[in-house]
């Protein structure tokens, strides 16, 4: 999602003074959920709970377990689905990138099936697989391969030619050059497709348990709301957040890792 | 697609691998197979396609489905152009918003859809604002990263020559990041449609996307599966679009090396 970042974009080009504003989303979200626990003792309709009783509401539900159930049901459909979306989305678009043939036979196909709306094939998919966690798992392994798939593309495409020429120069074999040149070159990329990918993966996931589930974080959304138990959605709501915004980071602190070498550009 | 070969030659491989998709699927639904319900055949799912183009009421779900994305990314548009420009090329909007957008990023904004329900209704407005929001952060970010990349010496010699602040960035930061601001809203607009289908499919009664689950749910998957490919072709007709708008806009940036999320 990082836009194209290897144009000349010169680092800190206005001279962010980073340190006096550093704590000001803080404040910002601290001030918001005090004037929105101020506004909660005017009158205000049933569906509007004040921050402090959705966090009591939310440690009752971890106790009770009405909560955690639901959140395992959810991470076995979407983790898997990642997981090989993304898989083999990264592993056919590095090849994509580096081999000719697979290109042309590949890319016509992804780019023209990229604007599709993948969840249109929730329906078809349940009836081919049944309306278990298969289908769910599937769709979301399906739109996780997109953005893997083009950012791995252009990630292997845009490795500089200098350097596979030095690699051959040097005496690499193909496999070599792959693994040492165009992959290291590839993964910042990636890791910009990894990011979108997982964002997906949660809106397809609550999507498709919206639409169809008996378990899982979406579906406990959708009963809560249509029971009027509105303590519960605000919960169900609250974890989707804290997961969607966990996942992220641990996605981040591993791209950290993994690229240590390369001054991370994007936030 | 940045393959250098001569366009037709693309276009027929396209068109052969498309040909090759429609007849395998033919065969397997003719050999019997399946049963028609599972994998209906490509002429009635053809046939249903063209009941659905001529019919006046299918074609006024299609237009709810369109204007509600359309409006929800025109509205994304608007204000994450503004903001995207105004945080690329201001530090203290930078360091108020960057972080504010960078934070609420990874959060399934879909999940606040039975809140947006009870706030404004069950109507469109619902789900406007719900597509407003989920397309707002790619192309603010984009927009960030293309105004923070303008050529300095091209803001050096605008203010040089006396352009105000304004003026520099309606004429010079605007135009140098539109190819960024357009890979933002290539971006957007499948996200877009998608937020369309879903909030359509979840809770509506008009819509491609309710279309969908009615057809499902009375087992005419023939007529669901023409419904799909209408949303199909639809998604990649007004990604042409964007492009089509793009190459007019931004005449001087060949698209492949732009086309990166």
């Amino acid at each position: 999602m990082r836009g194209p970042q290897r144009s000349e974009a010169p680092r800190q080009s206005r001279g962010a003074p980073r340190y006096p504003y550093r704590l000001l989303p803080l404040w910002f979200f601290l001030v918001t959920l005090a004037l929105w626990q101020i506004a909660s003792r005017l009158d205000h309709p049933d569906f509007v709970l004040s921050p402090v009783e959705i966090a009591s509401h939310f440690t009752q539900a971890l106790r009770s377990g009405e909560l955690l159930p639901h959140v395992g049901a959810s991470l076995v459909r979407s983790l898997p689905g990642f997981v090989i979306g993304s898989l083999i989305g990264v592993a056919l678009g590095l090849m994509a990138g580096i081999a000719r043939s697979l290109d042309q036979l590949l890319s016509p196909v992804v780019f023209l099936t990229y604007p599709v709306p993948k969840i249109v094939f929730l329906p078809i998919v349940m009836l081919w697989v049944g309306i278990g966690d298969v289908s769910k798992t599937l769709i979301i392994a399906l739109a996780c391969f997109y953005p893997c798939f083009i950012n791995a593309y252009y990630g292997a495409r845009g490795t500089p030619t200098l350097m596979v020429w030095t690699g051959l120069n040097m005496g690499a074999r193909r496999s070599q050059i792959f693994r040492k040149v165009v992959v290291p070159s590839a993964l910042p990329l990636v890791f910009a497709g990894l990011r979108v990918s997982l964002a997906l993966s949660f809106i397809l996931l609550f999507s498709t348990e919206m639409i169809n589930a008996r378990s899982g974080l979406g579906f406990l959304i959708r009963q809560s709301e249509s029971s009027l138990r509105f303590d519960l959605m605000y919960v169900a709501i609250v974890a989707v957040a804290m997961l969607g915004y966990a996942s992220d980071q641990l996605l981040l602190l591993v791209r950290r890792h993994v690229l240590a070498w390369q001054e991370a550009t994007s936030r | 697609m940045s393959v250098r070969q001569p366009l037709l030659a693309s276009a027929f491989r396209r068109l052969a691998l498309l040909a090759v998709g429609v007849l395998v699927w033919e065969l397997v639904a003719r050999s019997g197979m399946f049963s028609p319900i599972i994998v209906p055949s490509v002429t009635r799912i053809g046939y249903q396609f063209g009941l659905l183009a001529i019919r006046p009421e299918s074609l006024l779900e299609a237009w709810y489905s369109v204007s509600r994305g359309l409006s929800g990314f025109a509205l994304a548009a608007v204000l994450g152009i503004a903001l995207g420009v105004l945080m690329g090329r201001s530090a203290l909007a930078a360091a108020c918003l960057g972080q504010l957008f960078s934070a609420t990023y990874p959060i399934p904004k879909i999940a606040f859809f039975p809140i947006f329900i009870y706030l404004f209704g069950i109507g469109s407005l619902a789900k406007v604002l719900l597509i407003f929001l989920e397309c707002l952060y790619p192309i603010v970010v984009t927009t960030q990263a293309g105004s923070r990349a303008v050529n300095r010496v091209l803001l050096w010699s605008a203010a040089n020559m006396g352009a105000s602040r304004a003026r520099i960035l309606w004429r010079v930061v605007v135009p140098a990041a539109a190819p960024f601001i357009f890979a933002g809203l290539r971006i957007a607009l499948p996200i877009a449609m998608i937020v369309v289908i879903i909030t359509e499919m979840i809770s509506s009664a008009d819509g491609l996307g309710y279309l969908v689950m009615y057809a499902l749910a009375s087992f005419k998957t023939d007529r669901m599966l023409a419904v799909v490919v209408a949303i199909a072709l639809l998604g990649v007709v007004l990604d042409w679009l964007i492009v089509c708008l793009r190459d007019r806009l931004v005449f001087w940036e060949r698209l492949d090396s732009y086309y990166v999320e």
